[in-house]
C-alpha cells in the first residue's frame, strides 16, 4: 500500500530501510524469546507509566505472586502441548490438591504438600492411560477428568474435605510471603526451582528429547523402538504434579480454599504457553517462552486493574492482546 | 480390498455410530419413563427445550470440526447472542422483535466468519485464535448487559418452548426447532457443493486445495455457519429462560458440552468425518443425563461425576474398538 504513494527519489533509502528490516526480521525469527522481552519491557514500563508506585519492589511482588502460580500451571501445559497433548483439568487437579493440603495441614506442611502431590499423580496417571492406552482424545479426556474431578470434590467439600478450607501456616508463608526486606517472594523462588528443573529436563535428558520427538512425529519415534505410551503417561503425570504445586501455592496466596480457586488459571495457562512460542500441535517450543508469556499475562492483568476499566473491557483487550502476539508470532516464525 | 467395498465399509461404520448413538438416546427415554410415575408431555417438552442450545451449539461445533477447525468461542458466541436478544427485545413490538432476532444470527455469523478469515490469513491455529476470540467476545457481552436481566416477547418465547410464558407448553414447537435447523444443516453439508467441500478440507486440506478448491473459502463459511447456529443457540437461551445471563463460566461450559456433544456423536476431532445427525442425539442424551441421575436418586454432584466417567467411557470404548480393528486388519 505504501509502495504506490511513496515517490521514487526515496527508493534507495527506503530499500537500506527493508534490508535492514528483513535482516532484524530473520534475527527476530531466530530469536523470537526476544520479542517477547520486548513486549515484557513495553507492558512494565506501561504499567509503571500508569502507577508509578509499581516500579518499586512492592509493585513487581504482586505481579509475580500472580505470575508464579500461572507459569506453573503453563508449565503443565508446555510439556503437554510439546507431546501434541493439552490439559483441561490442569486448574481442577490444583484445587483437588488444595482441597486435600488444606485437609490434611493439621498432619504437617511436609505431609499436607505430599499428599496434595499425590492428587497430581493420580489424575495424571489416569489422564495419560485414556489418552494413550484407550486413545482417548486428550481435549475430551481431560475435560472428563475435570467434570469428574469438580463432582468429587464438590462432594467431598460436605463429607470426608468439611472444613478443610486454611492450609498449614508454612504452606501460607512459601506462598505468599517473601524475603529479603520483602522483596522477593517465596512462591517465586519455587517457581524458579521447578522452572530450571523443567528447562534442564527438556533441554538436557534423553527424556525431554523424546517428549519433542513424541510431539514432532510420534509414528517415527514408535518404530524407532520408543514406548511412546511410557512418553505420553509420564507427561501427564509430570504436568499432574505441576498442577498440585501450583494448587497449593494458590491456597496458601489466597487463605483460603474453595472450587473455584483455580478455574479462572485455565484458559491464561495455554495463553501463556502459545505466546511463549509453544506450538499446539507439538514438537515446537519450550518453558523458557512460557515464563515470559506467563510474567506478559501477569503484567496486563495488573495494567488492565490500575486502569480499572471494568471486567468487560478487561476481556475484550485481553482476548486482542493474545491474539494479536500469537499472530505476530507466527507471522514471525514462518518468515524464518 | 476393492474401493468401492472400503467406501462402502466405511460408510457403515459411520453411520452404526449415529445409529448407536440414537438407540442409545432412545433407550435412555424408555428408561427414563420408567424411572419417573409419569412419563409425559411435561416431561418431553422439558428435555427438548432445555436440549435445544445445546445442540445448536453442537451442529455448529460439528460443522467447524468436520471442515478441520475447532472453535472454543463459540458458547462466547452464544453469550453475546443471548444478551443482546434480552437486552434490545425487552419490551419491543413483535417487528423489532424479529429484525433484532434475524440480525443476531446473521451477525454473528459474520463475526464468527471473520474469525476464521484471521485464522486462515494469520496461520495461527484454530484453538489459540477462538481461545482469544472467546475472551473478546465474552467481554463484549459483559459490556452489553453488564449483570443478569432483560427479556423477551412471548412469541419469541412460544417459537422454541410453545408457550408464550416458556412455562408448560406443547412439545410440537421445540421439536420442530430441532429438526427444522438439523435438516437445514444436514442437507447442506451433504448436498451442497460447499458442505461437501467441508468434509474435503477437513479430511486433506492439501488435497482439497490440489483439487481446486477454495481452502480459504470453505474455512470462512464454516466458522459462519458456526456463528449462525451459536446466535440461534442465544436466541433459545433468552426464549427458555426469558433473561440474558453475561458470565463467562455460562459460556466455557457451553462450549466444552459442544465438544463432549460433537465427539460422542461420531465427529472426529482430526476432521472431515461424521455427521451433524449423531450430534443431535448426544446432545440430547447429555441434557437428559441430569435429570436422569437425578431420577435415580443421585444427587448432582455424583451425577457430574457419572457424565465424566460416561464421556471418558464412551471414548475409551471407541478407543478400543478402534484398536481391534487395527489388529484385525
Amino acid at each position: 500500500m505504501s509502495q504506490s504513494t511513496q515517490s521514487p527519489r526515496l527508493e534507495t533509502p527506503k530499500a537500506r530501510l527493508i534490508g535492514l528490516s528483513v535482516r532484524s526480521l530473520a534475527f527476530v525469527a531466530d530469536n523470537p524469546v526476544v520479542v517477547l522481552v520486548a513486549v515484557l519491557a513495553i507492558l512494565v514500563l506501561v504499567a509503571g507509566n500508569i502507577q508509578p508506585r509499581y516500579l518499586t519492589a512492592a509493585g513487581l511482588r504482586t505481579t509475580l505472586l500472580q505470575a508464579a502460580p500461572l507459569g506453573i500451571l503453563a508449565g503443565a501445559q508446555t510439556i503437554l502441548m510439546l507431546t501434541g497433548g493439552i490439559d483441561l483439568s490442569v486448574t481442577m487437579i490444583a484445587t483437588g490438591a488444595a482441597y486435600v493440603a488444606a485437609n490434611q495441614s493439621p498432619n504437617g506442611a511436609a505431609v499436607a504438600i505430599l499428599l496434595g502431590i499425590v492428587v497430581g499423580v493420580v489424575a495424571g496417571s489416569i489422564n495419560g492411560v485414556g489418552v494413550t492406552v484407550f486413545r482417548v482424545n486428550p481435549l475430551i479426556m481431560t475435560l472428563a477428568m475435570s467434570g469428574i474431578l469438580l463432582g468429587l470434590f464438590t462432594a467431598w467439600t460436605q463429607t470426608i474435605l468439611q472444613g478443610s478450607t486454611q492450609v498449614a501456616g508454612l504452606i501460607k508463608t512459601i506462598s505468599a510471603g517473601a524475603f529479603w526486606d520483602n522483596r522477593i517472594p517465596y512462591s517465586v523462588v519455587v517457581w524458579a526451582v521447578l522452572s530450571l528443573l523443567l528447562i534442564w529436563l527438556l533441554r538436557r535428558t534423553g527424556w525431554g528429547r523424546l517428549i519433542y520427538a513424541v510431539g514432532d512425529n510420534e509414528v517415527a519415534v514408535r518404530l524407532a523402538g520408543v514406548r511412546v505410551w511410557q512418553v505420553r503417561i509420564s507427561a501427564y503425570i509430570v504436568a499432574g504434579i505441576l498442577g498440585a504445586i501450583a494448587g497449593i501455592l494458590l491456597a496458601g496466596r489466597t487463605g483460603a480454599v474453595d472450587l473455584q480457586l483455580a478455574s479462572t488459571f485455565l484458559l491464561p495457562s495455554v495463553a501463556a504457553a502459545v505466546i511463549g512460542g509453544t506450538s499446539i500441535f507439538g514438537g515446537v517450543g519450550g518453558y523458557a517462552g512460557t515464563i515470559l508469556g506467563a510474567l506478559i499475562l501477569s503484567v496486563l492483568n495488573s495494567i488492565l486493574t490500575f486502569l480499572n476499566v471494568g471486567q468487560a473491557i478487561q476481556q475484550v483487550v485481553y482476548g486482542l492482546i493474545v491474539l494479536a502476539l500469537a499472530w505476530g508470532y507466527a507471522g514471525l516464525t514462518r518468515r524464518g | 480390498m476393492t474401493p468401492t467395498l472400503s467406501v462402502w465399509r466405511r460408510a457403515v461404520a459411520r453411520n452404526s455410530w449415529v445409529l448407536g448413538v440414537w438407540l442409545l438416546l432412545g433407550g435412555l427415554i424408555v428408561w427414563y419413563s420408567t424411572l419417573i410415575p409419569a412419563f409425559g408431555q411435561f416431561q418431553i417438552v422439558s428435555i427438548s427445550k432445555n436440549s435445544l442450545p445445546l445442540i445448536y451449539l453442537a451442529i455448529g461445533q460439528a460443522i467447524i470440526v468436520i471442515a478441520g477447525g475447532i472453535d472454543l468461542s463459540l458458547g462466547s458466541l452464544l453469550l453475546l447472542s443471548n444478551v443482546i436478544a434480552a437486552r434490545f427485545m425487552d419490551d419491543q413490538p413483535l417487528g423489532i422483535v424479529f429484525l433484532v432476532a434475524v440480525g443476531v444470527i446473521i451477525a454473528i455469523g459474520l463475526l464468527n466468519g471473520l474469525t476464521g478469515y484471521v485464522i486462515s490469513i494469520s496461520g495461527v491455529p484454530d484453538i489459540v485464535v477462538t481461545l482469544a476470540t472467546s475472551y473478546i467476545w465474552s467481554g463484549l457481552a459483559l459490556w452489553i448487559l453488564p449483570s443478569p436481566g432483560g427479556g423477551t416477547a412471548p412469541e419469541m418465547r412460544w417459537l422454541f418452548t410453545g408457550s408464550p410464558s416458556g412455562i408448560g407448553g406443547g412439545y410440537g414447537m421445540p421439536i420442530l426447532m430441532i429438526i427444522l435447523p438439523t435438516l437445514l444443516i444436514f442437507v447442506i453439508s451433504r448436498h451442497s457443493r460447499i458442505g461437501l467441500s467441508l468434509y474435503a478440507i477437513g479430511s486433506h486440506s492439501v488435497a482439497a486445495r490440489l483439487a481446486g478448491l477454495n481452502v480459504r473459502q470453505a474455512k470462512i463459511v464454516s466458522y459462519a455457519i458456526g456463528g449462525a447456529m451459536a446466535g440461534l443457540a442465544g436466541l433459545a437461551t433468552v426464549a427458555i429462560t426469558g433473561t440474558g445471563d453475561p458470565r463467562f463460566s455460562v459460556g466455557a461450559g457451553a462450549t466444552l458440552n459442544s465438544v463432549a456433544a460433537i465427539v460422542l456423536g461420531g465427529v472426529a476431532l482430526t476432521g472431515g468425518e461424521g455427521s451433524v445427525l449423531g450430534v443431535v442425539a448426544t446432545a440430547v442424551t447429555l441434557i437428559m443425563l441430569n435429570p436422569i441421575l437425578i431420577a435415580m436418586g443421585i444427587d448432582s454432584n455424583s451425577a457430574q461425576v457419572i457424565q465424566g466417567v460416561l464421556i471418558a467411557g464412551v471414548m475409551m470404548f471407541g478407543g478400543v474398538a478402534l484398536l481391534l480393528r487395527e489388529r484385525r486388519s
